[in-house]
């Protein structure tokens, strides 16, 4: 018996919350398993990292974006594509720095953090940290360097959510990117 | 200075693929704090118990799903709308008895183990996607529907699809459900 094709029940969209509230359970076995927020927000970013690593292959396949030629197009891939693709949303890239290699993605709104009040005695957790390790794990599987870190948080009672994006370097081909 | 009113969440599509993995994440965590497959897919249970007591108000306030009037009924919408909705995909139902309250969803492929193809080494017993088991409990617990939800098949074991049984108990007790408020 040949196997059904599935095609018709099948779509890669799916609402955020669900998405949302596993985030929260991951979050919330992370701050049992470490003693210190300082930890979580390292393990966020580890797992984001891996996360990346293999989401930047679905990505290329799916977008059709090209080889971007500077860090301002990459930076209008990840604000108008990828984090439309990924968590329909679409922040705005702002403080670029002179030379180019600094900017900010701001996020009027993070579905990430939807439901979610932080507790007093997490004070130092970057509850969306995951999403600083995507960007630079699939960022480094094109082969650039960044840094991307939070610089302003909603849950801190920031008016917006910002994270800061900063080219390192880009990394030569016959190093090839591993997981952490 | 006063603290911003909590924004009510807008409605985001999302890709599928950053849920697998992250997902992924989650699962691969809970495998090393746990060294028993048992108390993994305990805990993936209980964490879906309490994503699903949160996710059916969501649920209930989007999709103008009036009161359901029978088992299959409920059934057909978890299939038809929830999963849909949440997951992307549409599994199919059967019914397994004469007094209709036990049912399956068959899934052909499993949602949330897009990018594994086994099971980890030294995992047999891991029930993956156990979160959703736990999930769907805790959304009809909280409309008062008492349910047992198993995974009856999995692709990662081997088998040909991935089925999930569910079965009504019976009504919770509005008196004793009102109590617990």
């Amino acid at each position: 018996m040949s196997r059904q094709a599935n095609r018709g029940t099948e779509s890669k969209k799916m609402s955020s919350e669900l998405f949302t509230l596993t985030y929260g359970a991951l979050v919330t076995q992370l701050c049992k398993d470490y003693e210190n927020d300082e930890d979580v927000n390292k393990q966020l970013d580890r797992m984001g990292y891996n996360i990346g690593v293999r989401l930047i292959e679905d990505f290329l396949a799916r977008s059709n974006v090209g080889r971007c030629h500077d860090f301002r197009e990459t930076a209008d891939v990840i604000a108008k594509v990828a984090f439309k693709m990924y968590l329909g949303i679409t922040p705005s890239i702002t403080n670029w720095s002179p030379a180019g290699d600094e900017f900010s993605l701001i996020l009027e709104n993070n579905p990430l953090v939807d439901f979610v009040e932080l507790p007093d005695n997490h004070s130092a957790l970057i509850y969306s940290n995951l999403l600083c390790g995507v960007l630079r794990g699939a960022l480094e599987m094109v082969q650039m360097a960044v840094e991307a870190k939070f610089v302003q948080d909603t849950l801190k009672g920031d008016g917006v959510t910002e994270i800061r994006m900063r080219f390192i370097r880009r990394i030569e081909d016959n190093l090839p990117a591993g997981e952490e | 200075m006063s603290r911003p009113a909590h924004k009510r969440p807008e409605y985001h599509k999302i890709n599928k693929d950053l849920f697998v993995l992250t997902y992924g994440a989650l699962v691969a965590q809970l495998c090393k704090d746990y060294e028993k497959d048992e108390d993994v897919n305990k805990y993936l249970d209980k964490m879906g118990y309490s994503i699903g007591t949160r996710l059916v108000e969501d649920f209930l306030a989007r999709s103008c799903v009036r009161r359901c009037h029978s088992y299959s009924e409920i059934i057909d919408i978890i299939a038809q709308v929830a999963f849909k909705m949440y997951l992307g995909t549409t599994p199919s139902v059967t019914c397994h008895n004469s007094s209709r309250n036990e049912f399956s969803l068959i899934l052909h492929k499993n949602p949330l183990a897009e990018f594994i193809e086994e099971l980890p080494a030294g995992r047999s017993a891991l029930c993956y996607c156990n979160l959703l088991c736990g999930i769907i409990r805790g959304a009809l617990e909280m409309v008062h529907l008492a349910a047992d939800v198993t995974f009856l098949q999995d692709r990662l074991k081997g088998d040909n699809v991935t089925e999930i049984g569910i079965t009504f108990l019976k009504k919770v007790d509005d008196k004793k459900y009102r109590r617990k408020k």
